[in-house]
């Protein structure tokens, strides 16, 4: 020990066994036995008189020595040693507490005793258990969150991720996050992830990412810096939440909307249709003109007949059906298609030019759904002529043939035709070429009936000079047509 | 004989206000498209012009454009019979002289008629 020989402390007033005695803390001097031999008062105040016991009798309150015992390694190898450990207190009670032993050396230079200071420890460990706590807590935050989290350092390298992401785009580590969001070789034009890097501020952006499973995800993305104690951003947090949903429902709504609009005009002009109608009828049969008797009664059919069309296409979008896929003969299927409308092109004196293939053969499809896309289509297809004034004659040709994978179906008419505008919307909600009697539903619900069906289709016109109309679904179901 | 051109891409709806125009005792022209019912006014110089706004192609509101700034046609009042209710849409004709009358779809008969008389016996 250094003593300051100037002070007047030692020895008179103050003894070190004073000090010793005094020192704030469980101290103990154990003999080769680990037989205790002196305490202090801090010992004697908790643990009562110790003196002859065995060090783990006291602490331990067991008849056997502790398998790790600080005391005797120190004997051992003459090094100073600590451990945690749990004592209990005579009142049975435990307490943590930390255990720092050393040699102490007799004049012929052997380990005659050691000396061992414990202090409770109770506050330290009430302290890590609540960091531990919240360790957990916020691990379970960041994997729990149902949103995908990874962070990446300043190579924009993903050193983690949390659970969402996992499932969703992979365990990937290591990987740099264009590669695993993106599928790009390098990363993306306006990385919010650099940006943050680049400013330490929070970047915001939307994108549109590749699940493993190869599905497009619209996410909303923010971008975190994450410092380290001295202040330097050392990882970046991306944080990205899937709107997928949202976006679709946007474009519901829309579609809603303009399907509101659009059907309060289309019915303003079913009812002036049957208005029409029954004032022919009725006055025909009034002032006796059979002819205009007819024309009423044309009318009123054709737009009872529309109104039905209008409501059934309602239900159809607002239950949304999926498939039922099943093996359907598509020249038999046709051929009733064909049945159904002869009749239609009589009275409207259109030449029905039908031509299907023998050798079209059996497709996986939904029979109903696909019926009445064609129907419609071919409906589309009557009214175009039936409207046209400028031509003496008209036809609609239906054909169905084999075309290396797909089964093609073709409608063409020379009836008035669609100018450009018309025909980049045929496909919309609110398309309703005025004279046309389409309700606008038709041609929408046959357009998601072939996508289903992984169909396309196409369409070429021309003004005044007729429409054709070219659906190709692919025979076996689980190809995708190529556009 | 009083001479009405009805002007709409609807056939029904020319077959309807045709008949009705007639059996009051009107003669009716009609056109389906605004080139036709243009070229037809014209021609035929009808006391009264009743015209549809959604049409493809020339809509209602170029067709009434037209009309006001022809010298020979200004004068020729116009009906609009729309299924259209947003007034807004129909803005674009503020440069020009309005509508002598405004009906929507589904028409009202006994309200058509007296809209046209009152504008055929005013402009007496």
């Amino acid at each position: 020990m250094q003593i300051d020989e100037t002070s007047s402390l030692f020895p008179e007033k103050v003894s070190f066994e004073d000090i010793l005695r005094s020192t704030p803390c469980f101290l103990s001097v154990q003999d080769r036995d680990l037989k205790i031999v002196a305490t202090n008062e801090g010992f004697i105040e908790t643990f009562g008189d110790a003196r002859g016991r065995y060090c783990y009798e006291v602490y331990k309150q067991s008849e056997n020595k502790c398998r790790e015992c600080p005391v005797e390694q120190t004997f051992l190898d003459g090094k100073r040693h600590s451990m945690e450990q749990l004592v209990a207190l005579p009142d049975g009670s435990n307490i943590p507490i930390v255990a720092y032993t050393a040699p102490v050396y007799g004049p012929n230079g052997e380990i005659e005793a050691v000396v061992e200071i414990s202090a409770d420890i109770t506050p330290v460990k009430r302290l890590e258990a609540k960091l531990r706590e919240s360790r957990e807590r916020f691990r379970l935050l960041f994997e729990e969150v149902p949103c995908y989290i990874s962070v990446q350092d300043r190579n924009l390298n993903i050193v983690q991720t949390n659970r969402s992401f996992k499932e969703d785009f992979g365990d990937y580590v290591g990987a740099s996050c264009f590669e695993v969001y993106k599928h790009r070789g390098e990363p993306c034009l306006k990385c919010p992830v650099a940006a943050t890097f680049h400013d330490g501020k929070r970047h915001y952006s939307e994108e549109v990412v590749t699940s493993l499973d190869g599905r497009q995800i619209h996410t909303l993305v923010s971008t975190a810096p994450i410092k380290n104690p001295e202040g330097e951003i050392e990882q970046v947090m991306e944080m990205s939440t899937n709107i997928s949903q949202i976006r679709e429902l946007q474009g519901q709504l829309t579609n809603l909307g303009l399907l509101v609009g659009s059907i309060s005009h289309g019915v303003k002009g079913l009812l002036t249709g049957l208005d029409g109608g029954m004032y022919l009828l009725s006055t025909g049969m009034e002032k006796n003109k059979p002819e205009r008797v007819q024309k009423g009664w044309r009318m009123i059919r054709r737009n009872v007949e529309h109104i039905r069309s209008v409501v059934l296409d309602l239900l159809y979008i607002a239950k949304e059906r999926e498939p039922e896929f099943e093996p359907v003969a598509l020249k038999e299927l046709a051929a009733l298609i064909v049945e159904m409308l002869e009749k239609r092109a009589e009275d409207l004196e259109i030449d029905f030019q039908v031509d299907l293939a023998e050798d079209v053969g059996t497709c996986e499809v939904d029979p109903k759904s696909i019926k009445e896309s064609l129907v419609n289509i071919l409906d589309n297809a009557f009214d175009a002529c039936r409207v046209d004034e400028r031509k003496d004659s008209h036809f609609v040709r239906f054909s169905l043939a084999s075309e290396g994978d797909d089964a093609v179906f073709r409608i063409e008419d020379n009836g008035m035709g669609m100018d450009r505008e018309t025909r980049q919307k045929v496909f919309s909600l609110f398309f309703s070429s005025k004279g046309v009697e389409g309700t606008g539903l038709g041609l929408f619900t046959a357009n998601k009936v072939i996508e289903k069906h992984r169909g396309v289709i196409d369409v070429e016109s021309e003004p005044g000079k007729g429409t054709s109309f070219i659906i190709r679904i692919p025979k076996v179901r689980d190809q995708r047509v190529e556009a | 004989m009083r001479k009405i051109l009805v002007i709409d891409d609807e056939p029904d709806v020319v077959s309807y206000l045709s008949a009705f125009l007639e059996d009051e005792g009107f003669q009716v022209l009609s056109a389906s498209n605004g080139p036709d019912g243009l070229a037809l006014a014209r021609e035929e110089r009808p006391d009264l012009i009743t015209l549809d706004i959604t049409m493809p192609g020339m809509s209602g509101i170029e067709v009434l454009t037209t009309l006001r700034r022809d010298e020979q046609l200004n004068g020729l009042p116009v009906v609009i019979v729309t299924g259209v209710t947003s007034f807004d849409k129909l803005t674009d004709y503020r440069d020009v002289r309005g509508p002598e009358g405004f009906m929507q779809k589904p028409i009202d008969l006994a309200q058509l008629l007296s809209t046209i008389e009152g504008i055929l016996d005013s402009s007496r």
